[in-house]
């Protein structure tokens, strides 16, 4: 049962690590940390502060773009070029080919965001000398990758009913509205002022709406005066709810893309 | 309802479109198919006239709105029939990063298969044992079409699915495609070939349908398809228009070197001629029968028939019978 998608997951790699679009943005990202602490110089803050916000926003952004490049396409292409119907003529289901393609991706997400942690932590290390704070540096690129993981999903699933241009403008939107609204719509649920209508209407979106704002660490990592409560508590509760969230979606997209005609 | 024993069997199977111009299309409309096992089968029939979306259908990449169909007896959607065949889509793309080997690789491993040996062995039954190693983007078409046979093969099928097999191939090509198909009839397998290449069926077929407009038009033994041409008889010691004289009906006679050329249909009653001929003093020098040409049926089936009237399926096997 998993051989298949352990096979479509493999091949999904390597036709991704492949992609010059998503190797150019990749670059990019690669460029800009590299450059990073040239231009934290420049900034009237700390330096460190500074440095440290920018190279993490960098990961995020160039990350988010590679995600959603990378999987708004996946399913698309693969009807298009009809490589998906040699495939189904096999013994595979469509779960496991969805599936398969969505761990192919995650995959390539996770070698291409090693490789940019890998910078930031080299580029850090020659610029601050401080090997100390390069473990708390990491933990903000890791809930990245599960931040990442749940961008993919909804990409994925949206892919199965829609093209790749509203997909990405879909998966983007829901990608700003969960990283900027959520703890917004959070604080309105929670707020002893908000009227009854108010707080279901926001535990309705807190509900539907991927948090991807769980996943932003940054400020803690960046302001040494910030600390998480319970912080080992905190990784894997967001961690828990983001592969439950990512499994729920991948169970929809495959309710929907076993009704779909090919 | 139990299938017969064949390869494909269809029932009225339907499959509809929704179109904002024309409303419900059925791209297939109430298809009856019979393939025999171990049969080269050609699904004949012009652009859009459903095809693919019968080959789709089959394999369960999309679903029929009505009827039913079963493939080596099983009924279509069930997954265990998948093991025991195979299918070479039209204008087959591979991912063109791998090698000839690591395409065997992939597609096997979708079986559970992983055998070297099986790999190297299928290379050489398709001659690209030379070019294993090298990657599908260095593949010219023929070769991406021989590695798709190579894949089709993995799994040892009973049953294999061929779109468009040699489109826009150069001769050469054609003719490795057309071999490897006889070899597949020779090793028992059952070929659903769909093809416009009416030349190439009509060499490798044992039996055809042609589709138009989503509705089977004629289906049968190529041979019986076939019948029905004309004959031409060469006579000695009979005149010009003595033969003229007989009143055949849709006839041509003329004087050649060594004799009078009859040119007639089969339809006419040969065997009573040539007793005339003979109880005259004359001498059958030849007969040749001429048979119709697959392009010719497949020309006259696609124009002469109007869609209304295509509705209602001509199986020669039955017309033949009576």
């Amino acid at each position: 049962m998993f051989k298949p998608i352990a096979s479509i997951a493999a091949t999904t790699v390597g036709e991704a690590i492949r992609r010059k679009v998503l190797l150019i943005i990749l670059l990019i990202g690669v460029l800009f940390l590299v450059v990073a602490p040239g231009l934290g110089m420049l900034s009237a803050r700390s330096e460190t502060t500074v440095l440290r916000g920018m190279m993490l926003g960098i990961i995020q952004l160039t990350s988010a773009v590679i995600a959603i490049v990378l999987t708004v396409y996946m399913i698309p292409n693969e009807i298009e070029r009809r490589t998906i119907y040699t495939i189904l003529s096999k013994p595979v289901q469509r779960w496991q080919f969805l599936v398969g393609k969505y761990f192919g991706a995650v995959s390539a997400l996770l070698m291409m965001m090693t490789l940019m942690t890998s910078v930031l932590v080299f580029t850090f290390w020659l610029q601050q000398r401080d090997a100390s704070a390069i473990p708390d540096l990491i933990k903000a690129p890791v809930m990245y990758f599960v931040q990442m993981s749940l961008l993919a999903a909804v990409a994925i699933f949206f892919s199965t009913f829609v093209s790749p241009l509203v997909n990405f403008f879909l998966s983007g939107g829901l990608y700003l509205l969960g990283s900027l609204f959520a703890p917004f719509f959070q604080t309105l649920q929670e707020s002893q002022g908000t009227p009854q209508a108010a707080k279901i209407f926001a535990q309705l979106v807190n509900t539907i709406l991927p948090n991807f704002a769980n996943y932003n660490i940054q400020n803690p990592i960046i302001n040494p005066g910030q600390q998480i409560q319970n912080e080992s508590s905190y990784y894997l509760q967001v961690t828990v709810y983001g592969v439950l969230y990512i499994a729920g979606l991948l169970v929809a997209g495959t309710i929907v893309f076993d009704r779909r005609e090919v | 309802m139990r299938p017969l024993a064949a390869a494909i069997e269809t029932k009225q199977l339907t499959k509809t479109y929704k179109s904002r111009i024309h409303g419900k299309i059925n791209v297939v409309d109430s298809l009856d198919l019979h393939v025999e096992e171990g049969e080269i089968f050609g699904f004949l029939g012009p652009n859009g006239a459903g095809k693919t979306t019968t080959i789709k259908m089959l394999l369960s990449i999309i679903y029929p709105d009505a009827g039913e169909g079963y493939v080596l007896g099983k009924e279509i959607g069930d997954m265990s029939v998948h093991r025991l065949i195979s299918y070479v889509p039209e204008r087959p793309y591979y991912y063109e990063h791998m090698t000839g080997l690591e395409l065997l690789k992939f597609y096997a491993s979708l079986f559970g298969i992983n055998d070297q040996a099986l790999f190297v062995r299928l290379l050489e039954k398709v001659n690209l044992h030379r070019d294993m190693s090298k990657t599908i983007s260095q593949y010219s078409k023929g070769m991406q079409q021989r590695v798709g046979l190579a894949q089709a093969l993995l799994n040892d099928p009973k049953l294999m699915f061929l779109d468009e097999p040699t489109g826009g191939l150069d001769p050469i090509a054609h003719r490795e495609i057309r071999d490897l198909i006889l070899s597949f009839r020779e090793e028992g397998r059952t070929v659903f070939i769909s093809s416009h290449e009416l030349s190439e069926v009509e060499l490798i077929c044992d039996r055809v349908a042609i589709i138009n407009k989503g509705v089977i038009a004629r289906q049968g033994k190529l041979t019986d398809l076939l019948r029905g041409g004309r004959v031409e008889v060469t006579f000695e010691g009979v005149t010009e228009q003595w033969l003229k004289d007989k009143g055949m009906r849709d006839s041509h006679v003329r004087t050649i070197a060594g004799g009078v050329l009859l040119d007639t249909t089969e339809e006419e009653d040969i065997n009573a001629l040539i007793d005339a001929a003979r109880s005259n003093s004359g001498r059958i020098v030849s007969i040749v029968p001429r048979r119709k040409r697959l392009e010719d049926l497949f020309i006259q089936t696609v124009t002469d028939a109007p869609a209304a009237a295509a509705k209602k399926t001509i199986t020669v096997e039955e017309s033949t019978s009576v």
